[in-house]
C-alpha cells in the first residue's frame, strides 16, 4: 500500500483500555491511521458524520446504541464507510444482525490482533468478511429466507385484488370497520375476506397477517397491486 | 453444467468435515483419505445437505459476496464437481433420491 493515502479508521469501544490498545496496534501499521474514537454507538454515529473515515471498528456492545444500531445510523444518514463488528463471541444471529445492518465485516474480539489488522485492510479493499467457520451457516440461512420469500410471495399471488387491498390496510393497522369504510364495502364483507387472507397466508390472526407483510416486506407490492 | 442446478448434492455418509486451525479437512471414513479444502469450498459442503440445489447456493454466494455471478457460478460448479470426482457426495433428484451426479 505504499505511497496511497493511509485507510483513516474510527474506532468504538467502551472501554478506553481497549480502544488505546487497538489505537496503538492500528498505527503501527504505515497505512492505517485512527482519525477518531467513540465510546458509544451515538458518538460514534456522530464521529463517523464529522470524520468521514473509511473503516469503522464498531463493538457489537456498545453502550446507549450498540454497534449493529449504530452502524444502521451510519448506513442511514448515508455514509459509505466500511464498518467491521467486533463481537464479545461469533454467533450467528449477531452475524447476520451486523450483516444485515450494512457491517461489512464481523470478527470476535477472541480473534488475534493480526487478524484484526487484516479485516481492516480486506473489508477496505471492498471484501465481506465472515469466520469462516460461520460461512456455511450463514448462506444456510440466506437461503432459507430466499425460500420463505419466494413462498411469501407465491401466497400473495393467490390473493385477489380485493384481499391485497383489505391486507394492505390490515397491515396499516386498520380494524374491519375502517377498512369497510375505506373500501365502500359492508363490514361483514371486509369480515369475509379478512378470514379468506387469513386462510390463505395461513395464520390464525390479524396481528400474524400483518407481521406476515411486515416480515417479507411486500407492503409496496400490495399497494402497487391496487393502482 | 445447466442439469447439475436441478439436483442437489448430499454430502455422503461417513465423511466429516475437521478444522485444525487455519486448515480444513474432509475426512472419508470410507476410504480413509483426507482431502484438504479451502474456506469456499468448507462453506459449500456445508450447504450439500440433499436438499439445497446449487443455484441457491450460487445465488447465496453472490448475495453475501457481491463477486459477479459467472465466477460464483464457475467456483460453485468445479467444488461440486470436485466433490462428484473424489466420491464425497451423491445427488439427489426431485424425489430426494440420491442418484449418479447428472452428466
Amino acid at each position: 500500500m505504499g505511497g496511497e493515502e493511509p485507510v483513516r479508521v474510527l474506532l468504538a469501544d467502551e472501554q478506553s483500555l481497549f480502544r488505546q490498545a487497538l489505537h496503538v496496534a492500528l498505527e503501527s501499521q504505515p497505512h492505517l491511521v485512527v482519525v477518531a474514537q467513540a465510546e458509544s454507538g451515538c458518538q460514534a454515529a456522530i464521529r463517523a458524520r464529522h470524520t468521514a473515515p473509511d473503516v469503522a471498528v464498531l463493538s457489537a456492545t456498545l453502550p446507549h446504541c450498540d454497534g449493529i444500531e449504530a452502524t444502521l445510523r451510519i448506513r442511514q444518514e448515508g455514509q459509505n464507510c466500511r464498518i467491521l463488528v467486533l463481537a464479545e463471541r461469533e454467533d450467528q444471529a449477531s452475524l447476520l444482525e451486523a450483516l444485515e445492518a450494512g457491517a461489512n465485516g464481523y470478527l470476535s474480539k477472541d480473534s488475534p490482533l493480526h487478524d484484526l489488522i487484516h479485516a481492516v485492510e480486506a473489508i477496505h479493499r471492498g471484501e465481506t468478511l465472515v469466520p469462516p467457520w460461520m460461512l456455511g451457516g450463514l448462506l444456510s440461512e440466506l437461503i432459507r429466507r430466499r425460500r420463505e420469500g419466494a413462498r411469501a410471495l407465491q401466497v400473495i399471488a393467490s390473493l385477489t385484488r380485493r384481499e391485497r387491498e383489505v391486507l394492505a390496510l390490515l397491515a396499516e393497522g386498520r380494524d374491519h370497520n375502517a377498512i369497510a369504510q375505506e373500501l365502500v364495502i359492508s363490514p361483514e364483507t371486509a369480515r369475509t375476506h379478512i378470514q379468506n387472507i387469513l386462510g390463505k397466508l395461513n395464520v390464525h390472526s390479524r396481528l400474524e397477517a400483518a407481521a406476515f407483510v411486515g416480515r417479507y416486506g411486500i407492503l409496496q407490492g400490495l399497494v402497487g397491486a391496487e393502482s | 453444467m445447466n442439469a447439475v442446478r436441478h439436483h442437489r448434492p448430499a454430502r455422503r455418509e461417513g465423511v466429516w468435515l475437521r478444522r485444525a486451525g487455519a486448515e480444513v479437512v474432509l475426512y472419508d471414513s470410507q476410504s480413509s483419505r483426507v482431502h484438504l479444502v479451502n474456506d469456499a469450498a468448507a462453506a459449500i459442503w456445508d450447504l450439500c445437505d440433499g436438499d439445497t440445489e446449487p443455484a441457491e447456493m450460487i445465488e447465496a454466494i453472490c448475495q453475501l459476496s457481491g463477486m459477479p455471478r459467472p465466477i460464483v457460478v464457475e467456483d460453485v460448479e468445479r467444488i461440486l464437481n470436485e466433490f462428484t470426482t473424489a466420491g464425497l457426495i451423491t445427488w439427489a433428484e426431485d424425489s430426494q433420491r440420491p442418484s449418479e451426479p447428472p452428466e
